[in-house]
């Protein structure tokens, strides 16, 4: 019961903060602002530009995200006011990575559906291998932005400053979030690349946030 | 009164040790239920580790802490939800109301729908917040964001009222609202733990004061037995008109410890006597030698020790 009152009132916090303006507003205008542009996608549709554009800027930003509100948090001793209530430590952890997870999936789809509408407008559908190529690249999308999230979860833990948590987040999150891609780049057509990139995700974000959580549990704050 | 009240709050031998820092020693005291427990010291003396043991925000620890005879690191979640706690430092999401935050604790405390939100403006009532209900905390003095964390400590109607340095960085007028709200809470039979380092901000309310410093006890017991226990001399305070007659020699009674004629005052002598002397006959004495000396007084003080004495003497000693 706690967990879902942390999350949606995460969710509130979050979906109203700057960042996530950004990503909201900010990402769906770069479609149609590359299709003004008239940029030379080299037939690549722009559906699938705006998938990979999420993919980049979204890992990176809620991981920054995620890691220096935890920091700053941590430092202005809010959440001992939570703590002194009956929740689990747990909780407050797995609440923030599910609300900010929650804003870059709904992000992703906005921006993906803006690209879905400028390629129909500018000449109908793209076939469907493309729109299937698109949504496979945006489920690895969401496997390394998973990671990133966990992955700016544990920094925001372990850092004291709020400028080297945001650092390490940028390149730490950034490099573990690539290893979803990892079995299709060096297992080509062994491996469903899909199936496999999805359970490294999920597995790798889940040992993130356990050890997240182990952390937090035992900190004092 | 809470005299045959059983304890609510326990500490037994508590120690904390913070790398090569003693936290706390060996700390052991009881709260009965109803109590004002004062808990006194100066800064870093421990005080804000024991709350945070007592909170359950520190688990690590050695020593055994109760609540109502539970072992607090065995049913933490159970004992969060009849108490309330306000931090020395604590801070808010910068993007909550007012309204936000309590209805969030409010929830987290058990409390929802049209129960909560009375209870919301109850609260902001008795802190004189309700005007500012949608504000956002950041726009809020820092005298405003203390009461609104007092506010959130009573929200769900505690049975333990857990205060560390409430009145720290206040505004006079602040401090006397809050302390107002504390008196009145106590009296609706709340068990309240007070921590400051300013005794006289304990001394109006508190039934037992603890005094702590470099992580030991020194003291407990209430106003009146910190008082008695300790052995400070009382000082008469004579105030003359013009110079101070000659008395030195009056230093041969026994009750008398000695005579001081260059106080920072002008004209105002300080005659120190023995506690355990008898003081009547001390005065007696005083006031027959101005009479003969023939000098005329304006004031004459029999200065007894407050508890600031009491506590100030028990910090120098421990330094000592």
């Amino acid at each position: 019961m706690s967990l879902l009152l942390l999350y949606l009132d995460e969710l509130k916090g979050y979906y109203k903060s700057k960042v996530m303006i950004i990503l909201w507003i900010g990402l769906p205008l770069l479609s149609i602002l590359f299709n003004y542009l008239n940029l030379d996608t080299e037939g690549v549709p722009m559906s699938y530009l705006v998938g990979i554009l999420i993919a980049s800027i979204g890992g990176i930003l809620s991981s920054v995200m995620l890691s220096t509100s935890i920091t700053s948090e941590l430092n202005h001793h809010v959440y001992e006011l939570f703590l002194i209530r009956p929740i689990k430590r747990t909780h407050l952890i797995v609440a923030k990575f599910c609300a900010v997870y929650t804003c870059i999936v709904i992000a992703t789809f906005i921006s993906l559906s803006f690209g879905l509408i400028i390629d129909f407008l500018k000449g109908g559908l793209p076939n469907m291998n493309i729109v299937i190529h698109t949504f496979e690249s945006i489920f690895f999308t969401l496997a390394a932005i998973a990671i990133a999230c966990a992955a700016g979860i544990l920094i925001g833990i372990n850092v004291s400053n709020v400028a080297a948590s945001a650092i390490l987040s940028v390149y730490l999150g950034g490099q573990l979030s690539i290893l979803s891609v990892l079995p299709s780049l060096i297992l080509p057509g062994v491996i469903n690349p899909i199936f496999f990139g999805l359970i490294l995700g999920v597995c790798l974000t889940l040992i993130l946030l356990l050890i997240a959580s182990y952390i937090f549990n035992k900190k004092q704050l | 009164m809470s005299v045959n009240k059983p304890p609510i709050i326990q500490f037994k031998g508590v120690s904390k040790k913070y790398k090569d820092l003693l936290a706390l020693d060996d700390v052991s005291f009881d709260i009965k239920q109803g109590e004002i427990f004062g808990y006194i010291g100066p800064n870093g003396a421990g005080k804000t580790t024991s709350i945070k043991i007592l909170v359950g925000l520190i688990s690590n620890y050695e020593g055994a802490v109760f609540i109502k005879n539970i072992l607090i690191n065995k049913a933490k979640k159970d004992l969060h939800k009849f108490m309330g706690y306000l931090p020395q430092e604590a801070g808010f999401q910068e993007w909550r109301t007012v309204d936000h935050a309590l209805k969030t604790f409010g929830k987290l405390s058990g409390l929802k729908g049209i129960q909560l939100e009375k209870r919301i403006s109850e609260v902001l009532n008795t802190v004189n917040l309700l005007n500012f209900r949608y504000k956002k905390i950041a726009q809020l003095s820092g005298g405003m964001q203390q009461k609104l964390l007092f506010a959130q400590a009573i929200l769900n109607k505690p049975e333990i009222l857990i205060l560390d340095e409430p009145l720290s960085g206040l505004d006079p007028t602040s401090r006397y609202q809050i302390k107002k709200m504390i008196k009145e809470f106590a009296k609706k039979e709340v068990t309240i733990l007070f921590s400051s380092h300013i005794l006289s901000d304990v001394q109006d309310f508190a039934d037992k004061i603890g005094i702590l410093n470099h992580g030991k006890l020194l003291q407990v017991g209430s106003p009146e037995e910190l008082q008695q226990k300790l052995d400070v001399s009382h000082i008469i305070e004579i105030e003359y008109k013009e110079k101070s007659p000659f008395l030195s020699h009056l230093d041969k009674y026994p009750s008398i410890i000695s005579i001081n004629n260059e106080t920072p005052k002008k004209n105002i002598q300080e005659i120190q006597l023995d506690v355990n002397s008898d003081i009547e006959s001390s005065i007696y004495i005083l006031l027959q030698e101005i009479i003969n000396q023939k000098a005329y007084i304006r004031g004459f003080n029999l200065l007894k020790p407050n508890l600031e004495d009491v506590y100030l003497k028990y910090i120098k000693d421990d330094d000592k």
